[in-house]
């Protein structure tokens, strides 16, 4: 992209040597510095369920809720910076896909040497034996692409209503 | 099959064939002996139905645990919380004034934290008790810091680092620090100096500790090696002496000799035409003569070395006029 830009700004400047024609191009106006993401819009009737994860936006992190993942890659001088997050977004995927439709809160992952531990709170949608199938399948296979001991710790409810925070 | 079996009353006759389906549709047929009908219009009144089957959930285990059980055996290990395993009234949570905050069950927030339920008071007891047999004794004779610096005055200084990762490997292990007080090193005036020239700003003078820090090669050991050859090489070479060193001039010393220098000889000169003693000496008598007879000599040493040394500044520039005031027998300045 810069790049581009940079060729672009060669190029005019080969041809016409003047600064007015190249300011004539570029259309630039005021950033809108609203921040959206991570906060939810009011409903009308007020029948939005949130957990209290999503109740609090993500400036509330570490004042009213705490981190998703646990390591010691974000502190300073950390290693595998980018090898972790890439992990980390491996790990909330495919635990959201495999337990398609359960899981009911973030995907909280926790690191501890070479020791994984992901949690999650699971919809008691299926069956124990299907939920055993699904903890040693997900396991294993995390295991097996991650190179680390996988485990996960999950706690059930009965419905998505039981993590409901507040309705807006 | 034993789960299905707990599940229903006895005597019903269930298709075994489902034997456990949740959020499926079953047929419910008056008489499940018949067999089913395909009804394409849908004109039977008797609709499919769904229904769904919950599983019963056993009481949470806390419920039942008694008030004098081994905590240990229950949380043996580091665990995210489990609330059906935790038998404390937990709430945890950010909420408006004269709210409750949410309970344990169903609260994310309490899994995410680290709890140290797996590292109460009973169990590290325990654990320090299991792991007593391997401490030995601190030697009695090291009872102070002093008693360890004279019996090991090189300090090696080493970092090993906790960090989650597939490696248990940190490459900032490898780097070696050794430290040493110069005092304990057997030198002489000269291997001093050219010592403390190889070490360069390794040497703290403030602490008079040598510093010498490796991270060359990959492994420890390979940087403890080379630490130590750093040392012993820079010791060695300390005390050999060059041929060229002898031609060392006044010119090129890098820092003041009073001994050597013309100061000394008028100080000496002086105190002999004072005396009434005068006598004409050589550059080596001069230079070895015994200033201790002459009063306030040792004062006015200092007090030029530290002039040229240090640099001219109020308090050396002050301390040179007081003792020359001294050394003539004039009055102190009073003003």
């Amino acid at each position: 992209m810069n790049s581009s830009i940079f060729k672009l700004i060669q190029n005019v400047s080969a041809v016409s040597k003047s600064s007015a024609i190249l300011s004539s191009q570029f259309h630039t106006s005021p950033a809108l510095c609203r921040v959206v993401s991570g906060k939810y819009r009011i409903t009308k009737k007020r029948d939005k369920p949130l957990t209290y994860e999503m109740a609090n936006p993500p400036h509330y992190i570490a004042h009213r809720k705490t981190w998703n993942s646990w390591n010691t890659s974000s502190l300073k001088d950390g290693l595998r910076r980018p090898e972790t997050a890439l992990e980390d977004e491996f790990i909330r995927r495919f635990m959201n896909g495999t337990w398609h439709g359960l899981v009911c809160s973030e995907i909280i992952i926790k690191r501890q040497f070479n020791h994984i531990r992901v949690a999650a709170i699971i919809r008691r949608a299926v069956s124990p034996t299907k939920m055993y199938f699904l903890l040693g399948y997900s396991e294993e296979l995390m295991a097996n692409w991650l190179h680390c001991p996988v485990t996960l710790e999950l706690q059930t409810v009965d419905s998505f209503k039981d993590v409901v925070f507040k309705y807006i | 099959m034993s789960l299905f079996m707990k599940r229903n009353k006895p005597g019903v006759v269930f298709n075994t064939q489902i034997l456990w389906r949740l959020n499926s549709t079953v047929a419910e047929n008056k008489d499940e002996e018949e067999f089913r009908v395909l009804d394409i219009l849908k004109k039977k009144d008797s609709r499919q139905k769904r229904i769904v089957r919950r599983a019963e959930v056993a009481p949470d285990r806390a419920e039942k645990m008694p008030t004098d059980q081994n905590w240990g055996n229950v949380w043996p290990g580091p665990r995210s919380f489990h609330p059906s395993s935790v038998p404390l009234p937990i709430r945890q949570g950010y909420v408006p004034k004269g709210q409750v905050p949410p309970g344990k069950k169903a609260n994310a927030e309490l899994m995410k934290i680290p709890n140290f339920l797996h590292l109460t008071p009973p169990v590290i007891k325990r654990q320090c008790e299991a792991i007593r047999k391997f401490c030995t004794e601190w030697p009695k004779l090291l009872n102070s810091e002093e008693a360890i610096d004279k019996h090991y005055p090189v300090e090696i200084i080493t970092s090993d680092y906790c960090h989650a990762s597939p490696t248990i490997r940190n490459p900032m292990a490898r780097v070696v620090t050794l430290r040493i007080k110069l005092a304990n090193l057997d030198l002489d005036k000269h291997a001093k100096d050219k010592f403390l020239r190889l070490v360069g700003d390794r040497y703290d003078e403030k602490t008079d500790l040598v510093t010498l820090t490796a991270d060359r090669c990959p492994l420890r050991k390979q940087n403890l090696d080379y630490v130590n050859y750093l040392l012993t090489a820079a010791y060695h070479e300390a005390w050999t002496v060059e041929e060229w060193e002898k031609e060392k001039m006044e010119d090129d010393m890098e820092y003041y000799v009073w001994d050597n220098n013309q100061s000394k000889r008028n100080l000496i000169d002086w105190y002999h035409r004072v005396s009434g003693t005068e006598q004409v000496l050589s550059d080596e008598e001069y230079r070895n003569y015994d200033i201790s007879s002459i009063p306030h000599a040792k004062e006015y040493k200092e007090a030029v070395s530290n002039l040229f040394n240090e640099g001219e500044s109020e308090e050396t520039i002050e301390k040179y006029g007081g003792t020359v005031r001294k050394l003539l027998g004039l009055p102190e300045r009073t003003v």
